[in-house]
């Protein structure tokens, strides 16, 4: 992140925008009703967060009560989920998948957006819906098919048979989003690029790419996300611990019966999934805020 | 899918390809983009399709018993996250013995629900991967019809004597066992003494429960299959039935509309919590573990569950009541199979492994180490058993009263018949009588799928 | 994301600008032919994907939905063509299910759009903890749906859960209720579990469109003396346009997909069905390959019939697209 940090910083410098006067936040702070409006917003994102948390310090019979404050909090739940061999496989699993996926998605994404922003080409709005409307198709209805191909072609049950299929969900969003950004960078630098020698390949890798940095890091964090949280296709896709990403392995905790649901492993398994992905939302939240304002919505 | 396209030549798929190496040196870069794709997506197309047509086949195949002599090699069982883990148990212990098997047991699924569709989909695709399928009871119909599973009938034949009937009913379809009956389920009535008393009928059960909120009764009325269970365990208790022996509907009855308005009107005069409305077996037993309530209706698993819990030792087991004065107990089976995939290479030791699963020596294990309940009549009566399981001679009970649910390869949809009617009269939306009339209409509408 | 909107009200540049930037322009046969060859190469590898999985199980897909497939005899299948969606579109299952779909999505959608815009106004503002703010109503969105349903359901539980369990602790009415049993109250709980889940997206959106809303344009009112409200609703609200739409197709394509949220929380039940929860039921439940196929076939179009009249009537990056022909 890092290096991206320091491409933005020095965008502005690199690419002078045309100059815009942009609203700062005023100065006028909230009053005392807009505080408590904070407040409550503050309070409606948090607690269900909490009581998670509550849910995953409680064990045996503090489950089967409605306490507010776990009483008697253990970390019990932790334990067995950190000794739990498996879903620490499928975090390793989830890591593997989501980078892979969200790069490749990426790279293709990128060619496939800057030639529908900026290329001349037949058809693209056809295209553009043609690509968006996969988007738009129930993922079960996939999933079967899939499954069928993949234990032909012996990608069934490997962490490669889940990021193809993921890529296919990606892609759309991954292209969409990047077609919009390319659209926001002025033409005249191409337009010089141009007037150097350089063929519209070289325009792309060398001027487009490293001025849509930012645009780049907040599609890759919101593609990122959506493939981390996807349940479906990994769920009908694998069957052992080596292949099966975090979503699936939390739904295979289990207690001591099929009937038992282990709400406190869960929670607490959840807790610790959720932690990485708040943070990277923390680290990145200037990233996805600042890219989104930077590329997309241009008044 | 079911695969029917009958397969293409292996010709034409080694002609795309020669198509498709010839092309891509000479054409232009679009054309040559398209024809890829078309190249590529028609080889996916024929690895879809194709392979079925060539294996494919309708015909039942069949085991027995003397199979099992000189297995060896590698032998899969596959099924849901192994909880109590007698499912591992058992193929470690059975490697043990018969080192010349190599037996495994692969979760497929995270509930019994994933593991059904995970084994249609390798079943659809002929694949060999399972030997063995861990099969909940009341999918044996519709995988027997579809010829996905061996005919058992030689080889359970050879131990009819000895295991309990009931749970044998559970493998059978049209009169041939597609399956071993592994280990089985019943429910029971846990209760509060204090509080209340031994359930004796249900209708004394539903007046003591009544009697205050805290004696109410809990059970599973949520809109699922578990709804559809308590629903026939009432209904079975009260002398009627969903299918008949020829298989035509027979639930339009005086019994079922009786048991619907009975269920009904306990919610409405608080013999149970409205909450009921949203409960499985899991929020059931975690309500009756909040002290709250005088009766509930759950699975053996529960018995050890409140032990661990504020309840411990104060609360009785019961088998399921009779419905009315002089009815006779019933309740509904639940409770696993084994099966042998039609498509296995491997069915020699797929029947040694039945074979030491079904053994009275390893049913008492599975009771005295899991805690599963026995389908052979003499572990309940194993003195390590009944130390393990005090309340065997209660589940012993259930077990040899309750019946299989309606034995149909369109199961799932009877079930939903059953239970989304049934929701509707418990929660008010309905009256009993037009409910019964819908559930019986829509049953027929499923039995006359294709 | 926020991808597309080009054109806010009152900034129109005309087609002009763009065409006179073309690289094209100064040769434009030689250009032009050797930009489409390029462009149809870095389209390739992205579409070839997507036909691969996607559009390859979407076919066949089409193809099961115009077949029956016997429950009763392996490998028995017949074409009957229209057949599946017929049964589909005059049973009322169908409906129903389309109906609650619809509902849960006005609901949702337009909640979260209020909501959404209300939290980018006040993140848009300078005060102590602006940060701390952010970083909290970021939290759900980080949160796994299908973690989140099963937490929205405990905390609706009717005896442990923390609803119940504060709405008695302070003797207010409702402790007696059984949220997720009751038609009305199952579908509410389904919309606040899912506007507390995505409110957070829409708000990025359309806060990163209220931050390059130019200064001169308020001061322009303030010179005409317009009040806050007023200035809000003649000024803010147009400008933001482009984010909401864009905010609004995105959420309304997820919403009429919903799956895990009545899943999980109340099994259909309580007029909860969505359109997706009926295929899968189809589907993977029932095993009617051929019926369960055309629903997902007709949610599909469903869907797709909302989206292009979004894309008419709203734009996007559809339509930014399609203005710039050659």
């Amino acid at each position: 992140m890092s290096t991206a940090q320091g491409t933005v910083a020095a965008l502005p410098a690199a690419a002078p925008r045309p100059a815009r006067k942009v609203r700062r936040p005023r100065n006028a702070g909230p009053g005392p009703f807009l505080w408590l409006i904070i407040v409550a917003v503050m309070a409606f994102s948090l607690v269900p967060f909490y009581w998670l948390l509550n849910t995953s310090l409680k064990a045996g019979s503090a489950l089967s009560s409605g306490e507010l404050f776990p009483s008697a909090p253990t970390l019990a739940n932790y334990v067995t989920v950190f000794q739990d061999g498996d879903f620490l496989l499928s975090i390793r699993n989830s890591v593997i998948i989501a980078v892979s996926a969200t790069a490749i998605a990426m790279v293709f994404a990128s060619f496939a957006a800057y030639a529908l922003a900026r290329l001349r080409m037949r058809r693209k709005a056809f295209l553009l819906a043609l690509i968006l409307s996969v988007t738009t198709f129930p993922a079960i209805a996939i999933a079967a098919p899939l499954f069928s191909i993949w234990t032909q072609i012996g990608l069934y049950d490997t962490l490669l048979g889940v990021i193809i299929p993921k890529l296919t969900f990606a892609l759309p969003l991954a292209i969409y989003t990047l077609t919009s950004f390319f659209r926001e960078i002025p033409r005249e630098l191409e337009e010089s690029a141009y007037m150097d020698g350089a063929s519209p390949f070289q325009a792309f890798y060398r001027v487009i790419l490293p001025l849509a940095v930012p645009g780049l890091a907040t599609t890759a964090i919101l593609v990122f996300i959506s493939v981390w949280n996807e349940f479906l296709l990994p769920v009908t896709l694998t069957s052992s611990p080596e292949a099966r990403p975090v979503p699936v392995a939390i739904a295979f905790f289990s207690g001591t019966s099929e009937f038992d649901q282990p709400l406190g492993t869960i929670s607490a398994a959840s807790i610790i999934i959720t932690i990485p992905l708040v943070i990277l939302v923390l680290v990145c939240q200037k990233r996805i805020v600042s890219g989104l304002t930077a590329g997309a919505v241009k008044g | 899918m079911p695969a029917k396209a009958p397969a293409k030549p292996a010709a034409s798929v080694d002609g795309m390809e020669g198509m498709n190496v010839e092309t891509i040196p000479r054409g232009k870069a679009p054309r040559r983009a398209g024809q890829l794709l078309t190249a590529v997506a028609a080889a996916v197309m024929l690895a879809a399709c194709g392979g079925g047509g060539d294996t494919g086949t309708t015909e039942t195949q069949s085991v027995n018993p003397g199979m099992a002599d000189g297995a060896s090699g590698e032998v899969k069982l596959c099924g849901h996250k192994d909880a109590s883990g007698i499912n591992r148990g058992t193929v470690a212990e059975f490697t043990k013995e018969n080192p010349d098997i190599q037996a495994e047991y692969v979760e497929i699924g995270a509930n019994s629900d994933q593991s059904r569709t995970q084994m249609v989909q390798r079943l659809e695709g002929q694949s060999a991967e399972c030997d063995l399928f861990l099969m909940d009871v009341t999918w044996v119909s519709e995988f027997a019809s579809q010829n996905w599973v061996m005919d058992q009938t030689e080889l359970v034949s050879g131990y009819e004597e000895g295991t309990i009937p009931s749970t044998l009913e559970t493998a059978l379809y049209e009169d041939k066992y597609w399956a071993a009956p592994f280990y089985t389920n019943a429910s029971l009535i846990y209760y509060m003494p204090d509080k209340v008393s031994a359930p004796e009928s249900w209708q004394q059960l539903y007046e003591e429960a009544g009697a205050a909120p805290e004696n109410a009764f809990v059970y599973q009325a949520q809109q699922y299959e578990g709804l559809t269970v308590n629903f026939l365990e009432l209904l079975y208790s009260a002398g009627g039935e969903v299918l008949d022996k020829d298989g035509n509907v027979t639930i339009d009855s005086p019994e079922a509309r009786e048991v619907l308005e009975f269920m009904a009107q306990g919610l409405e005069a608080g013999a149970a919590p409205r909450s009921v409305l949203t409960y499985d077996e899991d929020a059931t037993r975690l309500a009756f573990e909040s002290g709250d309530y005088g009766y509930q209706r759950n699975w053996p698993h529960v018995y050890r569950l409140l032990n661990e819990s504020a309840l411990a030792g104060t609360f009785e087991v019961a088998p399921l009541p009779a419905f009315g004065e002089d009815g006779t107990p019933s309740g509904v089976l639940g409770g696993w199979n084994l099966a042998i995939n039609a498509f296995s290479d491997n069915p020699e030791a797929a029947v040694a492994l039945i074979n030491f699963a079904t053994n009275p020596d390893w049913q008492k294990r599975v009771a005295a180490d899991y805690s599963q309940a026995p389908v052979s009549e003499a572990a309940y009566d194993d003195p390590a058993v009944q130390e393990k399981m005090p309340f065997a001679q209660q589940l012993r009970e259930s077990v040899e009263g309750a019946k299989p649910r309606p034995k149909s390869p369109v199961y799932p949809q009877i079930s939903q018949a059953i239970y989304e009617n049934a929701y509707a009269v418990i929660s008010g939306d309905a009256s009993a009588d037009e409910a019964v009339t819908r559930m019986a209409e829509q049953i027929e509408a499923a039995q006359e799928t294709f | 994301m926020a991808a597309g909107i080009d054109q806010a009200p009152g900034r129109h540049t005309g087609p002009g600008r763009r065409t006179s930037a073309r690289p094209g322009r100064a040769t434009p046969s030689g250009r032009t032919q050797a930009e489409r060859r390029l462009a149809r190469k870095m389209v390739a590898p992205a579409l070839t994907v997507m036909a691969l999985v996607a559009a390859f199980p979407i076919a066949y897909a089409v193809w099961l939905s115009m077949n029956q497939y016997s429950l009763r005899q392996s490998g028995l299948s017949r074409f009957v063509g229209l057949n599946n969606y017929i049964s589909a579109l005059t049973s009322g299952e169908w409906w129903t299910a389309m109906g609650q779909t619809f509902i849960f999505t006005a609901f949702s959608v337009s909640l979260e759009i209020v909501l959404g815009i209300g939290l980018a106004l006040l993140l848009n503002m300078a005060f102590r903890g602006r940060g701390l703010l952010r970083t909290v109503v970021l939290v759900p969105y980080a949160v796994l749906t299908v973690v989140s349903a099963i937490t929205w359901r405990t905390m609706f539980e009717p005896n442990l859960g923390l609803v119940t369990t504060v709405l008695n602790a302070l003797g207010l009415p409702g402790g007696d209720v059984v949220w997720l049993g009751e038609p009305g109250y199952a579908m509410a709980v389904i919309v606040l579990a899912d506007v507390w889940k995505t409110a957070p997206f829409v708000a990025l959106l359309v806060l990163a469109g209220l931050q390059v809303i130019p200064t001169d344009v308020y001061e322009a009112a303030e010179l005409d003396g317009a009040g806050k409200w007023k200035t809000f609703l003649n000024i803010t609200l147009p400008l933001l346009k482009p984010a909401i739409v864009l905010a609004a197709i995105f959420r309304t394509l997820d919403a009429l997909r919903v799956f895990d949220l009545p899943f999980v929380l109340t099994r259909g039940a309580n007029g909860t069905e969505s359109m997706s929860m009926l295929a899968y039921r189809e589907l993977r439940e029932n095993r009617l390959v051929g019926e369960g196929s055309a629903l997902s076939i007709l949610t599909f179009i469903t869907v797709m019939v909302v989206s292009l009249i979004y894309i008419r009537f709203a734009g996007g990056n559809i339509r930014a697209v399609a203005e710039e022909k050659e």
